[in-house]
């Protein structure tokens, strides 16, 4: 069977060519889907795992060691514990490059916490130091450098760490590098660090059961007495945080995997019905001579086989390989670890798939063509069903579609006869232009939050102070879609004292100017109750229906009945939305901001002139934007925006796979109509009409539905996913769909000039044969 | 009048080994308002010849010339304007175009090719000389074998050809249609003086024809003529 198969492809080596092109376009995005939303999805346990990252991380102001550990041997569910000392806006000097917000971490004997990824770890001594993966990428750094870490000179690179409990440096803006405490003990002595005894400041913390840890929290909070500015973080906290940003990636990543595969799924099937459909003589002739049904499906799906199998190995490694590069770059960026040898069975299994399909997508019409009686396969009849047949009289009158002017509108006529393969490459071209458009509207955005990252969390773009000018004045003025009095103030729980949190409040509803995501439980609605944040709720060990004690600076305390906890980036997430009334009962002289937002599109900074200008002073004194990003997270978001982009430009190339895919399908078919046209009197331009028409048919109604998918599913679709998060203001503007558009209209006319210049090309005398 | 004439055709088909020549020499004139039938075996090139005076193919030597157009060493472009304007052909598969009705079929090639004026009159009164007006607006897959070969036969002659080549056209009908096709055909020659070059295999078909050639060893040889004007025409 795998012979004949050979060498009926040997005999049709074009087509062969042509379908496993086909193949390597659809498994190359594959690839490089899989490979990313992989490495992204996957990325934060598999380094936690080879980090070894602890189940809790304690921070709290310096404590001797003895004072800590005490502590912890009264906690139930301990595996093991290790103290560090993290010193913060340490000095740090290396290959030229200077940073005064290095952050040292000193640590002790035990378990580490981090990942050792080139070199070795520390050894006891003054003269070692581990430096962070981002660290050294940024700096050029390898093992054997040397740097200076504060009054420590050239201090010897050993090793090369990661840890996912924070972002990479520069996207963090400490640097971390690890000390040995037992080497700084050895050459300087106890006395060098400030205590009789080295302090620590912070706690990892490994539970045997990881699913008992709210208790371990519960119990590590009641024995914290005395222990100040304690604050915890738990791995699925990490986890949350650091995810946040990549989980809307992965998320358009494997909707782009859908996105592929269906397409190349639809026009391979496509493709291989036709091909059936022009085999149907030769199959009727297999039949006669004694192949079973079986037989005949199998023998077309030997050849499947041996065209897919290589095709789609070369694709998808075509793909991972282009795909690794960026994905390294911005797991490196999450202090995270690719998946290496890992993701060799999904590659796999997604092989397997690939072949499956194309094998199945093939046999399937050559079973159903040998189920035929042979007689009526000998004739050609036509494999599908539910069109007229020969001889209905009466009933065959044409339907009543515009008669065609041309050969653009012939083009258009044959198409629109193939009606379930023009629906199913329209749907694929307009999912695949939704995407795309998905894609550029959601870089946009990210580049739009690169400048004001406050339009993630926070739905005002400015705040102004109340003496500037009145709230009523601001919302009077054009663009402004509403102002709020803001009110924001540090306060530590009454019940333990270390535990600082920050309340924000609004009157009314305050999701209209912050809508941190809602965990669980509900949102505020009266001056009873408050939404506290994921890291206080852990800290605190709150959720609904608990009190939050807070007490103000002015000494007094305002008591709030705990309705929900929020996902909030802010402070960590210890942080409390109420209503004012009860916060200013509690301290009457805090002063409100104006939080003022914006309607959709106005340029804060004439906003902001407006406003100086209602206040009597010159330039945007008088409203401040809400705050910006930082250098390094401005990178990481271009880095995610360059992405998008670049999977928006893989998209495209699905969309110019469909169309390729459908016009060579319609010229492949219609060899003897193209062929009675030429020997009519048609040159080779009516031909590229005719192609034109059917690209067209297809470009028409795809991009308005691309255009509608995009608008009214896929973005609200993509931002509730991120509502959780924010109000994103996501959705393609007006130049995003022109480009589009122009870009759609011109890989048709691309994929017209292609297919036509080939059927241009065929002698008309063949076309009349096989048509 | 001499509307085709063609001299010492060469065609070969396959290379080295397999290489055969169909058409060694082979040439013929035809006139104004007749009908020659080539005849001979299966593969033995008559429709490559009927080709090559169509311009769909080119010879490896010879000449061709239609209408007083020479086509060895034409342009693509030349060959293209000379079949739309010069050469009407009839398939034994018909080739109706499966989306459009039959008169859409027959106004296809002017349509088209932007030659609309005229077209539209001329193709309606084709159908209605060919019987074909209560038919007209059926698609070709509700029509017999003899009536899809008459719309092909209109369409044919829409862009008013001088010469109309018809291969095989009664291959597929019965005996009734065929003969009504034929009858055609003769008339499109004898009424519109067109000349008609008829390629078969079925010595009945011939009948129809002025001129009878056989083809035999990839040449032509005169097996009877009954026009007394190019009677001594044929033959290379």
């Amino acid at each position: 069977m795998l012979r004949g198969a050979f060498a009926r492809l040997r005999v049709r080596r074009g087509r062969g060519l042509l379908a496993a092109a086909g193949i390597v376009a659809a498994a190359a995005m594959l690839g490089a889907a899989v490979t990313v939303s992989y490495g992204l999805a996957t990325g934060f346990e598999r380094t936690a795992e080879r980090a070894d990252l602890p189940d809790l991380i304690a921070r709290f102001d310096e404590e001797r060691p003895r004072r800590v550990s005490e502590r912890v041997r009264g906690l139930p569910n301990v595996e093991a514990a290790a103290l560090r000392l993290e010193i913060r806006n340490v000095p740090l000097t290396g290959n030229g490059r200077y940073s005064d917000k290095g952050v040292a971490e000193v640590v002790r004997e035990g378990r580490r916490g981090y990942a050792i990824v080139d070199g070795r770890d520390l050894r006891p001594s003054a003269d070692e130091v581990v430096v962070e993966r981002g660290l050294a990428t940024e700096w050029d750094l390898s093992v054997g450098d040397r740097i200076d870490v504060s009054g420590l000179e050239g201090v010897r690179v050993v090793g090369i760490a990661v840890s996912p409990d924070n972002v990479a440096y520069p996207l963090a803006a400490g640097a971390r590098i690890y000390l040995s405490n037992e080497g700084l003990l050895a050459r300087y002595g106890s006395e060098s660090l400030g205590f009789g005894e080295p302090p620590v400041n912070s706690l990892l913390l490994w539970t045997r059961d990881p699913a008992r840890l709210p208790e371990t929290l519960t119990q590590a909070r009641a024995v914290s007495y005395g222990i100040t500015d304690l604050r915890f973080v738990t791995r699925d906290g990490v986890q949350i945080l650091i995810d946040q940003a990549a989980g809307i990636v992965v998320a358009l990543l494997i909707a782009f995997s859908l996105v592929a595969l269906t397409s190349a799924v639809l026009m391979l099937a496509a493709s291989a019905r036709a091909d059936v459909e022009r085999r149907l003589q030769t199959i009727g002739v297999m039949r006669a001579v004694g192949f079973s049904r079986q037989g005949v499906a199998g023998r077309h799906a030997a050849e499947a086989v041996l065209v897919a199998l290589p095709a789609a190995t070369v694709g998808l490694a075509l793909g991972a390989l282009v795909a690794a590069g960026p994905s390294a770059r911005l797991l490196g960026a999450l202090n995270q670890l690719g998946p290496g040898i890992e993701l060799l069975p999904l590659l796999l299994l997604c092989l397997a798939g690939i072949v499956a399909i194309v094998c199945v997508a093939t046999a399937w019409p050559a079973w159903r063509a040998a189920g035929m009686a042979p007689a009526e396969a000998l004739r050609g009849a036509e494999l599908r069903a539910g069109s007229g047949r020969p001889g209905r009289r009466g009933g065959g009158a044409a339907r009543r579609l515009p008669t065609p002017r041309g050969a653009f509108g012939l083009g258009v006529r044959i198409v629109a006869a193939r009606r379930v393969r023009l629906i199913a490459t329209v749907a694929v071209l307009a999912v695949a232009t939704a995407v795309v458009l998905l894609m550029l509207a959601l870089a946009a955005l990210l580049e739009q939050l690169a400048e004001d990252p406050g339009t993630l969390g926070k739905r005002y773009a400015l705040t102004a102070d109340p003496e500037t000018a009145s709230a009523s004045e601001i919302r009077a003025l054009p663009g402004v879609a509403g102002v709020a009095r803001r009110y924001e103030v540090e306060a530590s729980d009454s019940f333990r004292l270390g535990e600082n949190l920050r309340i924000i409040a609004f009157p009314g509803d305050h999701t209209r100017y912050e809508a941190p995501p809602l965990a669980e439980g509900r949102r505020v609605r009266g001056d009873r109750e408050v939404e506290i944040g994921l890291g206080l709720a852990q800290a605190l060990g709150l959720g609904p229906g608990g009190t939050l004690a807070a007490q103000l600076s002015s000494g007094r305390e305002a008591r709030f009945r705990v309705v929900g906890v929020v996902r909030a980036l802010e402070k960590d997430g210890r942080v409390a939305y109420a209503r004012p009334r009860r916060v200013l009962a509690a301290d009457p002289s805090l002063e409100p901001t104006l939080a003022i937002r914006l309607d959709p599109g106005v340029d804060p900074a004439g906003v902001q002139r407006r406003i100086a200008a209602l206040g009597g002073s010159e330039g945007g004194g008088g409203a401040r934007a809400t705050a910006g990003a930082s250098t390094s997270n401005r990178s990481f978001l271009s880095l995610l925006a360059g992405l998008l982009r670049a999977v928006a430009v893989i998209n495209g190339l699905v969309c110019l796979y469909a169309l390729v895919q459908s016009l060579t399908l319609t010229a492949v078919e219609r060899r003897g109509t193209v062929a009675l046209l030429r020997a009519c009197g048609a040159g080779r331009g009516h031909v590229a009409l005719l192609l034109a028409g059917a690209a067209a048919s297809v470009v028409v109604l795809a991009a308005p539905l691309g255009v509608a998918l995009e608008r009214f599913v896929l973005s609200p679709a993509v931002a509730g996913l991120a509502a959780d998060y924010a109000t994103l203001p996501l959705g393609a503007d007006g130049a995003a769909i022109a480009f589009v558009g122009l870009g759609v209209v011109a890989l048709a006319a691309g994929a017209t000039a292609l297919v036509a210049r080939r059927a241009g090309r065929e002698s008309i005398v063949s076309g009349l044969r096989e048509g | 009048m001499t509307v085709v004439s063609a001299r010492g055709l060469i065609k070969t088909f396959g290379r080295g080994r397999a290489a055969r020549r169909v058409l060694d020499g082979a040439g013929l004139d035809v006139a104004a308002g007749e009908v020659v039938a080539v005849i001979g075996r299966s593969g033995s090139g008559k429709s490559t010849l009927l080709h090559l005076l169509g311009a769909l193919d080119r010879p490896e030597a010879g000449s061709v010339s239609v209408a007083g157009q020479r086509l060895e060493g034409a342009s693509e472009r030349a060959l293209t304007e000379f079949r739309r304007h010069h050469v009407g052909f009839v398939f034994q598969f018909f080739h109706l175009v499966a989306e459009l009705s039959g008169e859409e079929n027959v106004l296809l090639p002017a349509r088209l090719l932007g030659g609309e004026e005229g077209a539209a009159r001329r193709g309606r009164e084709l159908i209605t000389r060919l019987g074909l007006d209560t038919v007209a607006g059926s698609l070709p897959h509700t029509l017999s074998g003899g009536e899809q070969q008459r719309f092909a036969i209109a369409r044919a002659l829409v862009n008013d050809p001088e010469i109309v080549l018809a291969d095989e056209p009664t291959g597929n009908l019965d005996s009734e249609s065929a003969q009504v096709v034929l009858d055609i055909l003769r008339g499109v020659a004898a009424e519109d003086g067109r000349a008609v070059v008829l390629v078969t295999h079925d010595r009945e078909a011939a009948r129809i024809a002025d001129r009878v050639l056989v083809l035999r060893d990839g040449r032509l040889e005169d097996e009877r003529a009954r026009s007394p004007r190019l009677a001594a025409g044929a033959g290379a």
